[in-house]
């Protein structure tokens, strides 16, 4: 009896080991994700004021930026707020914005109100873009508002001043809300200058209710008028001029949220795409004088397939398909396609949200933030998004974040459940960064959720794959590198490229040095930058596994 | 997914009046018209057969005289009435096209026609020889009108069957097929509140999936999902083959992201009538949103068949032409679609897009303005309030 049993566990055995012969390829490790956010003390926790009464902004709260205010080597964090409604002001301490100290020990420090960044004199705060504007080594901040915007000067002694007023970068129009920002130097003369995604005009006095048999839901943005966004050039001196009229910025009306910055063309000039909400996107190809021309339709990205304009959310642009040109990503609602928008040769750009199966593994998901990232260091960029619903009268409201695999440039696959537990949490989830936060050289993620602390996510970077992080600074560049283009070559032959840029998904601002995965290669035969001055850098024989910090040479 | 709008497109219970309409032309053969040939005893053989139900025996007999007499109407009239009752509306329908092409201004012979073409879901070329006969014959209106009806529904022509159906509310009210097929043309019309009354009426005479399902397609258009959704299921629960009801379910499922769930009750809706117009609509759009472009064109092509010359799907089709590397083609789909609907917002964005891959950057601009000017102003019209 004994001998039989025996006999019938090795046949279930061998029968086993044929199927794993015969089927599908063993999945590979992947990394997964775990919440340390508890290990720190601090009271932020987005806090939109939603007391029964659905004031429009309030869906958009909770902007994340990842950077190094203190010049440590290890990334902090900043977090926007909301504001106490109608009176749209910080009237207290939970609406207070929030940056917190990476002590390199996984746990962060709140030194916000040390820092001068509570923001008590501002009302809504949405997002939120870092970037050094003057050049001096220090990371400054940019914070969007429901009422005035505000530049942060970074002092360099971990305190920041509000230098809105002298900068002249705080004029828009009265009542506009401003959501989202990227630094980006648009004249390549080595200052940042920034664009601003505007969404609308509102007050809480104007602010519309909406209603289906007495119960109140957020208003379609139809009911609200769309606005120009805003470009301002960095005239060097701290200060900036508001060219959004000359610049060609000023004749598109939309309703911006998420912004991404690329040289889509190729011409070493960065370009800029504006996911709008309910408006058709915008995509702004630098003219290389000071002007934009929006060419949304040109490269087929203004409305879907059908023509249609959804409800785009983040938006994102890198090369995931390492063809050496940048690519397109924006996230929308449930029953809607996210898309995923292919470069063709810098000439315009090709649907692919069907073949890659983003359309399918997007439909059950209303997405807000969102990036390319490669989480697990293959080297291809992976798709995430943070989701939630809009509303909170759905069923399945509360989502899940999503990650979507790269399989080799061609197509997706949707590995959210192998993520753990943390990654899998529900809720209104809406911005998002990604920052290396331990310098472990996997990308890890910071997600902020509606009415909950935000989640600090780490990744387990235990698959064995080699990675490079590249710390770009910029000498005739704006010192950020922001804008440079990086080609890597691997020993065996491989290119992977990314760009530096600071601003992706919605609302947030990433960890700005550049990530390369490399899978299980450990050499790297070369760097090729390109930085926006021009000037075309090559390193040979880099070592893999460490961060790199680059200077541009002087030509 | 989709913004094309569709509706219930064909109703299960045509009233009980209309039903036997169908029954007797069908059957009957028009003896009453016989030509007074009495030496023509193969016709009289034939007729026979057929009024004693011998059918098969019948279409041989008309058959074999149609052999020597090709030109006779009578017989090839009922021969198409016998292929008919057999089931076998596609000779039917070419031997009643060949009678006609003898006797055009015939109403009855068009008045069976229509009916076959109806009963193959033909409903355009169905309600064209019904508006002829009536035309002919204006004592055939009261027989025809709610077949009309039906088929003006399924081709989303809701205003004109309201038109047709309004001036009978008074004596027809409360008859279950008519009310299906008036609240129907109310609701694909917009006007909600008297769809409302008619739903009501419905459901006074007690629980039914005709009232579900209009109740259901009202709070689908009016994005009150939860209460769309329990109605639709609930219609499908109480009748699992209403015409229409799949369909509606697959556009609520597809609006919630469930687009498999909505593949499944599309597909189901598609196999009880393979032409169905919404079903074939949405599930090329999900073939093309995959990319699969030879399926999306094999469903759009039978979209248009169900509903000739539609403006959504022929913009569809030329989305295809555009999607698989023919701009040219797509070019002259769109040009010809404007050409007809020249409001159509989206198809000159579209066409904005072809030009410009044409290199054709003057024509661009010139069709990126329009389809912005007409974005606006139906954005301005759209007054009120409305969840996404």
């Amino acid at each position: 009896m004994r001998r039989w049993w025996a006999a019938a566990v090795l046949c279930l055995a061998g029968h086993a080991l044929w199927v794993a012969a015969g089927g599908a390829q063993p999945e590979p490790r992947r990394p997964h994700f775990t919440d340390i956010a508890p290990k720190s003390t601090f009271a932020y926790r987005t806090d939109n004021n939603f007391t029964g009464r659905k004031y429009f902004p309030q869906t958009m709260c909770g902007g994340v930026a990842a950077f190094d205010f203190d010049n440590d080597g290890r990334m902090d964090l900043f977090f926007t707020n909301g504001a106490k409604l109608p009176e749209l002001q910080k009237t207290d301490a939970r609406f207070y914005n929030c940056l917190l100290r990476n002590r390199g020990d996984g746990t962060f420090e709140d030194v916000t109100a040390r820092a001068g960044l509570l923001g008590k004199d501002l009302g809504f705060s949405f997002g939120v873009a870092a970037g050094d504007y003057d050049n001096d080594g220090y990371e400054d901040l940019f914070v969007c508002n429901a009422g005035r915007n505000t530049l942060y000067h970074n002092n360099g002694d971990g305190t920041f001043t509000d230098v809105t007023e002298r900068s002249g970068i705080g004029t828009k129009p009265k009542d506009v809300l401003s959501v989202a920002a990227a630094w980006f130097d648009y004249d390549n003369d080595g200052l940042l200058d920034l664009i601003v995604s505007n969404y609308t005009v509102w007050t809480p006095q104007t602010d519309k209710i909406c209603a289906v048999n007495g119960q109140e839901y957020y208003c379609h943005p139809k009911v609200y008028p769309s606005v120009a966004h805003r470009l301002y050039h960095n005239l060097g001196n701290g200060r900036f001029e508001d060219v959004t009229d000359s610049s060609g910025f000023g004749k598109e009306l939309g309703k911006g949220m998420g912004v991404a910055i690329a040289d889509f063309n190729g011409d070493g000039y960065m370009d800029v795409f504006v996911a709008n909400d309910t408006v058709r996107n915008f995509l702004f190809i630098n003219q290389k004088n000071g002007t934009f021309k929006e060419a949304g339709y040109e490269w087929g990205v203004a409305y879907d397939e059908n023509g249609n304009a959804h409800s785009s959310m983040g938006a994102d642009a890198k090369d995931y398909d390492n063809d050496g040109w940048p690519d397109l990503f924006y996230n929308n609602l449930k029953g809607q396609i996210w898309g995923l928008f292919r470069n063709i040769g810098g000439k315009y750009m090709n649907y692919a949200s069907g073949m890659s199966r983003v359309s399918r593994l997007s439909a059950h998901s209303s997405g807000w933030s969102n990036g390319f990232i490669d989480y697990n260091n293959d080297g291809w960029k992976d798709l995430y998004s943070s989701n939630g619903d809009i509303d909170n009268m759905g069923q399945i409201s509360r989502q899940p974040d999503t990650m979507f695999e790269n399989v080799d440039g061609k197509e997706f696959r949707d590995v959210s459940a192998q993520l753990g537990p943390d990654f899998n949490h529900a809720g209104f989830q809406r911005g998002s960064a990604f920052v290396d936060l331990n310098n472990d050289g996997f990308m890890d993620l910071v997600v902020t959720s509606l009415d909950e602390k935000p989640r600090i996510m780490i990744n387990s970077a235990d698959n064995g794959n080699h990675w490079l992080l590249v710390n770009t600074i910029g000498r005739r560049s704006n010192r950020d590198g922001i804008g440079a283009s990086l080609k890597l070559t691997t020993a065996s032959g491989r290119t992977l490229y990314n760009h530096v840029t600071t601003s992706d998904g919605f609302m947030s601002s990433s960890d700005k040095r550049v990530h390369f995965g490399l899978g299980t290669e450990k050499a790297i035969e070369s760097l090729e930058i390109r930085w926006p001055s021009g000037i075309v850098q090559n390193l040979k024989k880099v070592k893999a596994d460490q961060i790199l910090t680059v200077t541009e040479p002087e030509r | 997914m989709t913004t094309l709008t569709s509706f219930p497109s064909q109703p299960l219970s045509i009233p009980a009046t209309t039903l036997c309409l169908i029954v007797c032309l069908l059957a009957s053969p028009l003896g009453g018209q016989q030509p007074a040939a009495s030496s023509d005893t193969l016709l009289q053989h034939a007729i026979a057969l057929h009024q004693a139900g011998d059918l098969d025996g019948a279409i041989r007999a008309y058959r074999e005289y149609l052999a020597a007499e090709p030109d006779s109407v009578q017989a090839r009239s009922n021969l198409g009435a016998a292929l008919a009752r057999t089931g076998r509306y596609d000779e039917a329908i070419a031997e009643y096209d060949r009678a006609l092409r003898k006797s055009p201004d015939n109403p009855a012979l068009l008045l069976n026609l229509g009916l076959a073409y109806y009963k193959t879901g033909h409903h355009a070329e169905a309600a064209a020889r019904f508006e002829r006969a009536v035309s002919l014959s204006p004592q055939f209106k009261e027989q025809v009108t709610l077949l009309l009806a039906v088929c003006y529904n399924n081709l989303g022509r809701y205003k004109e069957s309201v038109s047709l159906l309004a001036s009978l509310e008074k004596d027809k009210a409360g008859d279950p097929g008519f009310d299906y097929i008036y609240g129907t043309a109310l609701i694909g019309d917009g006007q909600d509140a008297a769809g409302t009354a008619v739903i009501n009426r419905i459901l006074s005479r007690g629980d039914s999936a005709e009232a579900r399902l209009l109740r259901g397609t009202l709070e689908l258009s009016a994005h009150d999902r939860d209460n769309a959704r329990a109605d639709l299921e609930k219609a499908i629960a109480l009748n699992a083959r209403l015409a229409g009801a799949h369909a509606r379910l697959g556009e609520l499922l597809l609006s919630q992201g469930e687009s498999e769930r909505a593949r499944a009750a599309f597909a189901q809706e598609l196999a009880l009538d393979p032409g169905e117009f919404t079903s074939n609509l949405n599930m090329g759009v999900l073939a093309k949103e995959d990319q699969d472009y030879v399926e999306a064109r094999r469903y759009f092509e039978r979209a248009l068949r169900a509903r000739p010359n539609d403006p959504g799907i022929r913009y569809q089709l030329a989305n295809v032409d555009l999607a698989t590397g023919n701009p040219e083609q797509a070019r002259q789909a769109l040009e010809a679609l404007l050409a007809e609907s020249p409001d159509f917002a989206e198809a000159h964005a579209t066409l904005a897009t072809v030009y410009y891959r044409l290199h054709r950057s003057a024509d661009g601009d010139r069709e990126r303005a329009v389809s912005e000017k007409l974005m606006d102003r139906r954005d301005a019209l759209q007054t009120g309030a409305k969840s996404r």
